[in-house]
């Protein structure tokens, strides 16, 4: 496969790539393909905003721990 | 966390030439990956170059990963001088990417970019099919898990119709 910009790729990832495609949750695809554009990236937002949350309380944690 | 809408706003309120590029693109494609970062392709003119200091300058942009007190000027001569650059903002990391891997300039870029309204106004980001090819030629690890749910959404585009 050669790029729009003249780079020719190596085909053989396809194979890896197509390995991972066996452990996508699909679901999930069908559940964004439903939504706005915005309402996809306002979920990102709220999903990082959720794993900050988690991130914070495990490193406050682990400081208690010591 | 990630202020999307803040970085999205102002750039489009200064009329700032850029497309969305990665993770961010590939969820406005309906990825359901988290991603951390707002990557875009810009347009390297002078003016837009000025447009970008303006948009972004109130976000404090400094480079990423640097050592505090690095001396780091958000200005047009900056910008000339680099081509991409990986920023940490008051609204969260952007990075500011003068050409993309396996697609080219800005130019080109563009071409490959589609329309969606967001946030109030029409904003620019790369089709899943550049995006795949990008993902591609960047080749990481983890770009090759992403490029498979790209090609998950596209089936499941032509399944849905």
């Amino acid at each position: 496969m050669t790029t729009p910009n003249g780079l020719v790729l190596d085909a053989s990832i396809d194979a890896v790539i197509e390995r991972y495609k066996d452990g996508i949750d699909r679901t999930l695809i069908r559940e964004n393909l439903r939504k706005t554009h915005e309402e996809r990236l306002l979920a990102l937002q709220a999903m990082q905003g959720f794993v900050d949350e988690v991130r914070r309380a495990g490193e406050q944690m682990r400081r208690e721990k010591r | 966390m990630m202020q999307f809408q803040r970085l999205v706003t102002a750039l489009r309120s200064n009329d700032v030439e850029f497309v969305i590029v990665g993770g961010v693109a590939a969820t406005l494609h309906g990825s359901a990956r988290v991603t951390y970062d707002l990557d875009i392709a810009y347009e390297r003119s002078a003016e837009n170059l000025s447009r970008i200091v303006k948009a972004l300058g109130p976000f404090q942009p400094y480079l990423r990963g640097a050592p505090p007190g690095l001396p780091f000027r958000f200005d047009v001569e900056t910008l000339e001088r680099g081509l991409n650059f990986t920023l940490t903002t008051t609204e969260g990391p952007i990075d500011l990417l003068g050409e993309l891997a396996g697609i080219g300039s800005y130019s080109m870029v563009r071409e490959n970019a589609i329309e969606a309204e967001l946030f109030g106004s029409a904003i620019h980001f790369l089709n899943i099919d550049a995006l795949v090819v990008s993902k591609k030629a960047a080749g990481r690890p983890k770009d090759l898990e992403a490029i498979a749910e790209l090609d998950a959404i596209r089936e499941e585009r032509k399944r849905s119709g």
